[in-house]
């Protein structure tokens, strides 16, 4: 029977302790050498390090870009959020890494990591602008000195009601729930086999595209109108609903056909429903961060960029107020996103219970009861 | 078509050198000696071995007075069997790379065939 496997340390000291047996001079110095090198090759990992500093780089750039002059409204609930979310994107894979293993093997998996972080950290900067400038609730008695001011830089001042603690908490809630997830589907310990991982990422994505499109803007349409006239029998509202109904189906149903063990055979029927559910599952969560990232960066980009708020509204035709008015309406209509958040992974689990269910167990693998006759 | 083979030709001289002594430990330089690889290369091939559970690794009991304790490598059994066969099967392809040598060798030698002739016209 084999003992416990060395750790790094028992190496290093492996390699030293080696030397002593070396002729001296020379070969013992690049023995020597010899261990270093396998020390920076293989325990630092050059790889990790970039990928560490990658990370890094853009959190700091995206706390940057979001962090709130202390003169705006509840700049602290909102420095407190962009901390904790850098926090939890830097520590939650390090206990993911513990208690669930490293990443798993495929590209596709990994891909989805980079994805979900990637959609964070644009994220950050983006509703933290959006909440910002929400905060700000039109108040009658401004409206005109508003319509004045407008064309200035940035519209600051105290904005009413108390600091926004619950509605923080419960943000950073979600994120911490969304990053766990996909840590957790794309770790070794959850054996989700490449085919569910590219289904559900493929009918993810889909379906966070869809829903920009029907809503690029949050579901306001005044907000998002001209753009997208918008409306219940909009052939891309039907699809959408489609998309959300029938891709975690689509995507239990692939990965379930598709789920095949080392050796090429079938493999038990629970192996099969997890995938087909985790794959469902994994389709909405996708979705559903999708198109929260874009939609809200692209109202933060209507917020930040006079030249987008002309072309998308049409600024030239519009007064100031009107203008200011429509953005009020974005700003807050990204709140349905954080609604998205929340009921799309749930109706992904429903459906993808019922689709992993059938296509583990088709009507015809069922056996007919015996021995009744009519 | 040939598959990749499983070991590259580094761990292979890792593998048949510690078959040389399948039953008994043997220290890293002696590897390193029986192989021609540096440190910085043979033990990354160690660690991964051990890693796959070809190999197990032990400290030595009684160290050299005045030394450190020396780091022991043998092959498990399953590191065995599967150094035998992956062993096998590369004495099987260098065969046949040798055979494919020849032949070439003796195709070069050969004259080459006039343009437009018809395999099987010749008498």
């Amino acid at each position: 029977m084999n003992g416990p496997k060395p750790g790094w340390r028992d190496w290093i000291a492996a390699v030293w302790a080696e030397a002593h047996a070396v002729p001296p001079g020379l070969p013992r110095l690049a023995w020597r050498a010899g261990g270093i090198w396998m020390f920076a090759r293989e325990i630092l990992r050059p790889r990790r390090v970039a990928k560490a500093t990658v990370f890094a780089a853009a959190a700091a750039a995206a706390a940057w870009a979001a962090w709130p002059a202390p003169e705006v409204g509840h700049a602290a609930v909102s420095q407190f959020g962009v901390i904790v979310t850098v926090v939890l994107l830097a520590g939650l894979p390090l206990l993911a890494r513990r208690f669930l293993g490293p990443a798993g093997p495929s590209r596709a998996g990994r891909a989805l990591r980079v994805f979900c972080f990637a959609a964070i950290l644009a994220l950050i900067p983006a509703r933290i602008l959006v909440e910002v400038f929400a905060d700000f609730g039109p108040r009658p008695t401004g409206y005109l000195r508003i319509n004045n001011a407008f064309n200035s830089a940035g519209v600051h001042g105290a904005s009413s009601g108390g600091a926004p603690w619950p509605g923080e908490a419960a943000i950073l809630l979600i994120i911490a729930v969304y990053v766990a997830a996909f840590l957790w589907l794309t770790s070794r310990r959850a054996r989700l086999s490449r085919a569910t991982l590219s289904a559900g990422a493929g009918t993810g994505l889909l379906l966070g595209l869809v829903m920009y499109a029907v809503a690029p803007l949050g579901l306001g349409l005044d907000a998002t109108n001209p753009w997208l006239p918008g409306s219940d029998v909009d052939p891309l509202v039907a699809l959408a609903w489609l998309l959300l109904v029938g891709g975690p189906v689509a995507a239990a149903v692939l990965a379930v056909r598709a789920c095949r063990d080392a050796a090429g055979s079938v493999p038990p029927a629970a192996t099969r429903f997890r995938q087909g559910v985790a794959a469902g599952v994994l389709a909405n969560l996708t979705g559903a961060l999708f198109v929260t990232a874009l939609g809200t960066s692209t109202t933060a980009l209507t917020l930040t960029s006079a030249s987008l708020r002309q072309w998308l509204y049409h600024g030239d035709r519009l007064s100031a107020l009107a203008l200011y008015h429509r953005e009020q309406l974005a700003s807050v209509s990204t709140e349905v996103y954080v609604v998205m958040c929340v009921a799309f992974p749930l109706v992904g689990l429903f459906m993808s219970l019922l689709a992993a269910g059938f296509a583990t167990h088709p009507p015809e693998e069922i056996p007919a009861e015996t021995g009744v006759t009519s | 078509m040939t598959s990749r083979p499983e070991f590259s030709a580094q761990t292979l001289s890792v593998l048949a050198a510690l078959c040389d002594q399948p039953s008994g430990w043997q220290h890293g330089y002696a590897l390193a000696k029986q192989t021609g690889l540096k440190s910085g290369t043979l033990y990354p091939i160690l660690i991964r071995l051990c890693d796959r559970g070809l190999v197990e690794a032990r400290w030595q009991d009684e160290p050299q007075p005045g030394r450190p304790r020396r780091h022991r490598y043998r092959l498990t059994s399953a590191g065995l069997a599967s150094a035998a066969q992956a062993l096998g099967g590369a004495a099987e392809r260098a065969a046949e790379l040798a055979a494919a040598k020849a032949a070439r060798k003796v195709r070069a030698g050969t004259r080459p065939a006039p343009r437009g002739a018809v395999a099987g016209s010749t008498p």
